[in-house]
């Protein structure tokens, strides 16, 4: 009996518009396929031991609540991250939880705030928000899939050398709204600013972060094609829409 | 001959002086009676058309005279009712509870709710130079339009609902929301302000404004079974530790505190006290006002009717209204379009309850699951901009709920411009796929609703209520929203 680890990290603060629909998809995709999923919520003041999961999810923040958690991944989490990271575990990061993998972000007027720094990119807050749909294709390594997402952003992030964009942006901001690119993947972690549900009406994209975990533990498993009818429609209607 | 000149100059100055004192105000004036005239000609060409014509006219004025509002607002004594959710059933209730008291009022009804809507709802009660017809201006008032709107107008009294997390494209974070209630709450230094004791974050305002606040709220549990959701406010507002709760009633309401700065629910003036029943139809409340205590009947379903009900009771204390009269009208008031609408079409009964935010929708989940008959399904999803055009909120929404009333469900439809994408997120609640439905075109969709032998329930986002709504009113001759 095959099974996959998902820890979902401070899910009770990172939880900005629907970025619980990657874990009800990934839950979801697993259950069709007979694979049991084991989802473990980890938020402020618990202990995290990264070779526990396969799977880690950092959705979306307020601003608001960001004191907390940076108190907190003070605490060892961020160590944890950083060396989860490094032993290649999967992750998906999204919007806020993207910008905390990185070095630091820096506010309109200039305050400094340092983050966990697992990644080479830093952000820069702006005053105005780069918000609406959005398009990027992913990069060959990642089989060139069409993404479609919603952003919602005032920060605009950086890489540095030693990571590499999750895509090119085809419609919208992406990560700077100048370079063109958007998010980042550095081993095997996806980090982007599509936030909210970007899975579902991604499948294509899910089952390639799904198949990455899974093969780490079981190198001969064999992902079963599902029927993604209503998942396709859904994507294709906004891919449609950002074409015009 | 000297004198005479001076004379002379001196009559001419003075003349000079008091035309062009008389040039000023008459130029005022007409730049009023223009607005106001442009604004009611614009609505009376927009109604003859079979348009609402419930903002176009108010931009129309606004232009000629930005801040028109100002002077149209002098002398009226205006209710405000903002907050996230609840604005307009609350406001239709403390309405009825005015018109029962036989104050003359006006209210801007149709839900334009903005700078331009408000202007032009005062100004089609105004006579062309700007005097208004009636004593008292009920306005419902958004949430984000508040810090504008309470510039020009100085309200008596401003209830907030309540602060939830909302479009996030619109009114960003929920702090951001917050603040732009508390600065129209400095705009407004006259007014007694009627607060949701139940919510810690429009609690907080309390030590930032000077004004006289009134906490109302609900003392007990409201729902036996609640759906999961995400609280919008589970940290201390002020030193961020996680709160405790001895009762919750939806969302992040309840009986907060926090343990570590103490910081906790206030006692209220104004409460319910207990829920006695609540059926599909109605609920039945003991109520607190004062020292007095009454059992009053909301004639709506829903939990968050409930908080709706007390906020008025709340409005009319302030306002000086007797506590019977507003009691009496909670029974017998009519609810704003799309809100719990009921229409019968061929023994078909069609209720519309709008969604707009996850609170909402899942309170309207809250109420379904709590519902014994069997029933139809529809989610009408649009993504315009008055609808929020990031539809990802549907995820925080509970619909995983609806499996326990699952058998009694005849079918689960969408429409609406982001069907697809609604239908999906119905595949991934694991309710069985063949009760699921897309279908686009509004025509087809209500003639197939007509058909089924059950309750349909729609659940549409604003663009998409107004749209099915008006599809509704034309083929079947029910009232236009703005009647």
């Amino acid at each position: 009996m095959y099974e996959l680890r998902i820890c979902h990290l401070y899910p009770d603060i990172l939880n900005l518009y629907g970025d619980r629909g990657n874990i009800i998809c990934m839950t979801k995709r697993m259950e069709w396929r007979g694979i049991k999923t084991q989802v473990t919520g980890i938020s402020v003041g618990d202990a995290l031991n990264y070779e526990d999961y396969d799977i880690f999810f950092i959705g979306g923040g307020q601003d608001f609540e960001q004191g907390v958690l940076l108190e907190d991944l003070a605490q060892g989490k961020a160590r944890q991250i950083t060396e989860a990271i490094e032993a290649e575990k999967v992750f998906l990061a999204i919007c806020g939880g993207y910008q905390m993998l990185g070095q630091y972000y820096k506010t309109w007027d200039g305050q400094q705030c340092d983050f966990i720094g697992a990644l080479d990119l830093y952000t820069v807050g702006e005053k105005e928000r780069m918000i609406g749909n959005y398009m990027y294709q992913c990069g060959a390594g990642d089989g060139n899939l069409t993404v479609v997402g919603f952003e919602n952003h005032s920060g605009k992030t950086y890489l540095g050398q030693g990571v590499r964009p999750m895509g090119t942006v085809l419609a919208g901001y992406g990560n700077n709204g100048k370079d063109k690119t958007e998010g980042a993947r550095y081993k095997n972690v996806f980090a982007t600013y599509s936030h909210g549900p970007l899975l579902p009406k991604n499948p294509k994209l899910a089952d390639h972060i799904l198949k990455t975990a899974l093969l780490r533990r079981y190198p001969d498993l064999c992902l079963e094609e599902l029927d993604d009818t209503f998942e396709n429609n859904a994507h294709d209607y906004m891919q449609h829409l950002l074409h015009g | 001959m000297e004198g005479e000149l001076q004379r002379g100059s001196f009559r001419q100055k003075a003349a000079l002086f008091l035309a062009g004192g008389c040039a000023i105000i008459t130029i005022m004036k007409i730049r009023t009676i223009l607005s106001v005239a442009a604004c009611k000609m614009s609505r009376s060409i927009l109604r003859w058309l079979g348009k609402g014509g419930t903002n176009v006219p108010g931009r129309v004025a606004l232009k000629l005279y930005p801040t028109l509002l100002g002077e149209l607002a002098q002398g009226v004594t205006t209710i405000i009712v903002t907050g996230t959710n609840g604005k307009t059933t609350t406001s239709r209730m403390i309405e009825k509870s005015l018109a029962d008291s036989g104050i003359r009022y006006f209210a801007n009804k149709s839900g334009a709710n903005m700078l331009p809507g408000i202007t032009a709802e005062f100004a089609m009660n105004s006579s062309l130079g700007g005097k208004n017809k009636y004593d008292v201006a009920l306005v419902e008032c958004d949430e984000a339009a508040f810090k504008t709107v309470s510039k020009y107008v100085d309200a008596k009294c401003v209830v907030v609902t309540n602060v939830f997390r909302d479009q996030l494209d619109r009114y960003g974070e929920v702090t951001h929301t917050l603040n732009s209630i508390l600065t129209g709450i400095k705009n407004s230094p006259n007014a007694v302000v009627c607060i949701n004791a139940d919510d810690s974050l429009s609690v907080s305002m309390k030590d930032e404004i000077s004004n006289k606040v009134v906490f109302y709220g609900v003392e007990s549990e409201i729902y036996k079974n609640r759906v999961h959701e995400v609280s919008d406010a589970p940290y201390c507002i002020h030193c961020k530790t996680e709160y405790v709760y001895d009762y919750v009633t939806y969302g992040h309401l309840g009986g907060f505190r926090c343990p570590n700065c103490g910081y906790h629910r206030p006692k209220t003036e104004i409460a319910v006290e207990k829920v006695l029943e609540s059926t599909a139809d109605a609920s039945t409340i003991e109520i607190r006002v004062g020292g007095k205590h009454y059992q009053a009947t909301i004639n709506l379903p829903g939990g968050y009717n409930i908080y709706n009900a007390i906020a008025t009771v709340a409005a009319g204390h302030v306002l000086g209204l007797k506590d019977e009269v507003v009691i009496a009208a909670l029974n017998s008031f009519e609810c704003g379009f799309g809100r719990m609408e009921k229409f019968t079409i061929e023994n078909t009964d069609i209720r519309m309850i709008l969604i707009k935010n996850p609170a909402g929708c899942n309170q309207v989940l809250n109420f379904l699951s709590n519902t014994t008959q069997p029933a139809l399904f529809v989610v009408a999803l649009n993504d315009r901009y008055a609808d929020g055009t990031d539809i990802s909120w549907i995820w925080d929404v509970d619909f995983e709920k609806l499996n326990t009333v699952e058998e009694r469900l005849t079918g689960i439809w969408v429409t609406g411009r982001r069907a697809d994408e609604m239908a999906m997120r119905f595949k991934y609640t694991g309710l069985p796929m063949e009760k699921i439905r897309v279908i686009k075109d509004y025509d087809q969709l209500i003639e197939q609703m007509i058909l089924q032998n059950a309750p349909v329930y729609i659940m549409p986002t604003y663009t998409a209520m107004l749209d099915i709504r008006e599809k509704i009113s034309k083929k079947f001759g029910f009232k236009e929203f703005w009647e």
